[in-house]
């Protein structure tokens, strides 16, 4: 079946999770992955042993999902021969991506100026820490960056410690970001015949994560910045509540006849009947007192029950799952948001997260975990780029190639 | 300047922000996008008040309100379908198919369409024609319960649904890669469910793979997996330090150094050391070491080092950050009567044909008339018509 993005390739030079997600999504959807490692030791994320103080077990998914479907070729950039294989597989390709500081780039001429002059088709993608026009210039991570958005100070319950928004949260929106960058300039690149520079930074694309919210505090809502009660919430219908068994979450407009269908199934004919609730400016103006009032009621019974209550009347709401949830939910299954794949390190199938990006015709796919450092490297030497046996031979004894 | 995507024609039925700002991304790189909403469509903004999140999801778009019902209007859309490259929606499958505006329908119009939809849940599955609202798809994304400490509520971050809109874009991008090469269009799928999982990947793929306890239960930041990476230590001003150096064979001497700590102190001289065996104790001795100075001396210490290392700012930070808005994270819009107005702003970078903002959000059936009479070539007689009969709105009398 044809890909979506077949015929592209992409040099991606990247480490840990941003950059090798944004390498993932394309080649996900067929593009030819090139993923360029050090020989010694490779990619960082090879080396993951325990996630959440949980050792990793016989499969290092943190590594082999992100970098799915990519080629992996083990060259020493520090080495002129290694540089030599660089430059030649960029005049034969259509991306590079790294997410490396500037100046190691610079110093195995890999700067965008001399890519340029090799590949003119090139488009050349980075993800920086804090954007092309950035004042700082330490190393950069996912919360880190997260830190100075203000994303993180506004979560929680007023007097909590600030919360990571999750795991890899920037990093996957920075990964994603890029993805679409370089398909929008390839795109233009087709049509003009020219390539560009580009940049996704984490701090700019946590910045867009964080709009729905940062929006409205731009345009002068101060409280914004700050962390909220569920005990304030605005519309008491609009919220999350403890069931006696667990959490749930309950999205009503705040409309009368919402609240009366609501207020019909809590088995509290006082609260159905208080005036101070009867109407919307009502319960807005005494939402403490109504968030206090249905935490009482709906404590009395499970999440299921509730949720058996409201289904007829059409109520949205949802228990607050956990990920054992998740795992075994259909819906995420039959979407493809799942999918089973085999895995050479441990020569079984394992359950991998999917695709959540769906196209009829050209669907993506998971083909292959991630690669084995180097495992590529003398295939695309001497099919991709021409050179003889003995040539490799000769890089090896330098050191240039693993 | 060309932009990158001049040329492409987009018709918008969007009625969700994040759907409509999927959009707008397509829109900042010069797509040619048309909204079409319902001449009945009503805004939230009052007077003299600026619809913030309005002029977001649908800046640099134009506004055709089109009851889309009617023969007449049925006839417009139909032109407009034949023109268009994209087509994208984000109602519920079931409505669309009644209305004539599901893929199958337009495709039957325009063979090489791109149809991109937006839903709750995703296209197979049981709930594949459930409400699309983003606190739901995040309630069942396992994350909700782990991400605060021990005995708080679960948290809503907001951030799920971002994660839809980007890949609204993407998919619509990769989708005319491949009409490019073939020819062939298609529908494009994304969904609130798909984009809050994969924005907690790394909880769900280590869960799926190792499963356990520890995913399903908050873990205390006293209790976190490595003492000096995805950590918050509290400062003697009551701020908060964050660290991230997973490689802490790298950042142990200059975080010893900073702390106070015996670079070869016995109890953390190795990763392992560190990571496992004494890794509470590491926690508790560097909480203990941060509290003992302020914020500000901890940002000193870990900039002059280039640690991977802050302290943890509200908004006010990007919105007085120059870097922010020198990189157009930020921009300011220019308005006639509110003054200038600030917005989030434009996350890619691209060195030869940049985001712009080239349009204000339209106010509705702003562009009625020159969609009609541009795109489509009808008379001024024929739109003149049309809002008599109140297929249209937004054209001014006379």
């Amino acid at each position: 079946m044809a890909n979506a993005l077949d015929g592209i390739r992409v040099i991606d030079l990247t480490v840990w999770f941003q950059g090798p997600v944004a390498a993932q999504h394309l080649a996900d959807f067929g593009a030819e992955v090139i993923k360029v490692e050090r020989p010694q030791g490779g990619d960082l994320a090879r080396g993951v042993r325990s996630i959440k103080a949980v050792p990793v077990g016989d499969w290092n998914q943190y590594f082999l999902v992100i970098n799915r479907n990519k080629k992996s070729m083990a060259v020493d950039l520090k080495e002129a021969g290694g540089r030599e294989i660089l430059h030649k597989l960029v005049k034969e390709s259509d991306v590079f991506l790294s997410n490396l500081s500037s100046e190691n780039l610079a110093a195995w001429q890999l700067s965008y100026e001399e890519l340029r002059e090799i590949n003119p088709r090139l488009v050349y993608a980075m993800n920086t820490g804090y954007g092309p026009f950035g004042e700082i210039t330490k190393p950069s991570f996912d919360m880190t960056v997260q830190a100075l958005t203000g994303l993180m100070a506004r979560q929680g319950e007023p007097g909590q410690p600030p919360i990571y928004l999750g795991m890899g949260s920037g990093d996957a929106i920075g990964g994603l970001m890029a993805a679409l960058g370089i398909l929008i300039a390839l795109q233009q690149r087709d049509v003009t015949g020219v390539g560009q520079y580009l940049d996704a930074s984490l701090y700019g694309a946590q910045l867009f994560l964080g709009a729905p919210s940062l929006q409205g505090y731009l345009a002068g809502d101060k409280t914004l910045a700050q962390q909220r009660s569920r005990t304030d919430a605005p519309n008491p219908l609009w919220n999350m509540y403890e069931a006696s068994d667990r959490w749930l979450m309950l999205c009503l407009e705040n409309g009368d006849e919402h609240w009366s269908q609501l207020s019909g199934t809590l088995d509290d004919e006082a609260l159905a009947g208080d005036e101070r609730f009867a109407t919307d400016t009502g319960r807005s103006g005494h939402h403490a007192e109504l968030i206090a009032a249905l935490d009482a009621a709906i404590a009395n019974q499970t999440a299921d029950e509730w949720m058996e209550r409201w289904r007829p009347l059409g109520i949205p709401a949802s228990p607050i799952g956990n990920l054992e949830e998740l795992a075994n939910d259909p819906q995420a299954w039959e979407n493809d948001y799942f999918v089973e794949t085999y895995c050479e390190e441990v020569q079984r199938d394992v359950n991998v997260r999917g695709l959540p990006v769906g196209l009829s015709k050209t669907p993506g796919s998971v083909r292959t975990l991630g690669p084995e450092l180097g495992q590529h490297t003398e295939e695309i030497l001497t099919e991709t780029l021409g050179y003889s046996w003995e040539q490799v031979v000769e890089l090896k004894e330098q050191g240039a190639i693993l | 300047m060309t932009k990158a995507l001049d040329g492409l024609v987009v018709l918008d039925t969007t009625t969700e922000f994040w759907a409509a700002l999927g959009v707008a991304l397509l829109g900042d790189f010069g797509a040619h996008v048309i909204k079409i909403e319902p001449p009945s469509t009503r805004r939230e903004a009052n007077a003299g008040t600026w619809d913030h999140l309005n002029e977001l999801a649908n800046r640099n778009k134009l506004s055709l309100a089109l009851d889309t019902e009617p023969a007449a209007g049925r006839a417009a859309l139909e032109a407009l379908v034949k023109k268009a490259d994209i087509f994208v929606a984000d109602r519920p499958i079931p409505d669309l198919e009644q209305r004539r505006l599901d893929y199958a329908s337009l495709a039957a119009l325009k063979p090489d369409l791109i149809y991109a939809h937006g839903s709750g849940y995703g296209p197979a599955g049981p709930d594949r024609d459930a409400p699309a609202i983003d606190e739901l798809a995040a309630a069942r994304t396992g994350i909700m319960p782990i991400l605060q400490q021990p005995g708080q509520p679960p948290v809503y971050t907001e951030a799920g649904q971002m994660y839809s809109s980007v890949m609204l874009a993407f998919g619509v991008m990769a989708a005319l890669r491949h009409r490019a090469q073939t020819g062939e269009g298609q529908q494009v799928n994304v969904s609130l469910f798909a984009g809050n999982m994969y924005g907690a990947s790394l909880d769900i793929q280590a869960y799926l793979a190792m499963g356990g306890e520890r995913f399903l239960q908050p873990v205390s930041r006293l209790d976190a997996g490595n003492p000096m990476s995805g950590v918050l230590y509290r400062a003697s001003d009551g701020r908060w330090v964050t660290l991230t150096m997973p490689d802490t064979d790298r950042w142990w001497p200059d975080l010893a150094a900073i702390t106070g700590l015996d670079v070869d102190d016995e109890r953390f001289n190795s990763h392992e050391k560190r990571c496992e065996v004494n890794r509470l104790e590491l926690l508790s001795t560097l909480e203990d070491a941060f509290s003992k100075q302020p914020s500000d001396h901890w940002r000193t210490e870990l900039n002059a080092r280039q640690m991977s290392a802050d302290v943890i700012e509200d908004y006010g930070y990007p919105e007085g950050d120059r870097s922010a808005v020198r990189n157009r994270y930020i921009i300011d819009i220019e308005d006639e009567r509110l003054g200038t107005l600030r917005s989030v702003g434009f996350p890619i970078h691209m060195s030869e044909s940049p985001a712009e903002l080239t349009k204000r959000a339209p106010t509705l059936g702003q562009h009625s008339a020159a969609v009609l009479s541009k795109t489509l070539g009808y008379s001024a007689d024929e739109i003149a018509q049309l809002q008599t009969d109140g297929v249209i709105a937004g054209v001014s009398d006379g």
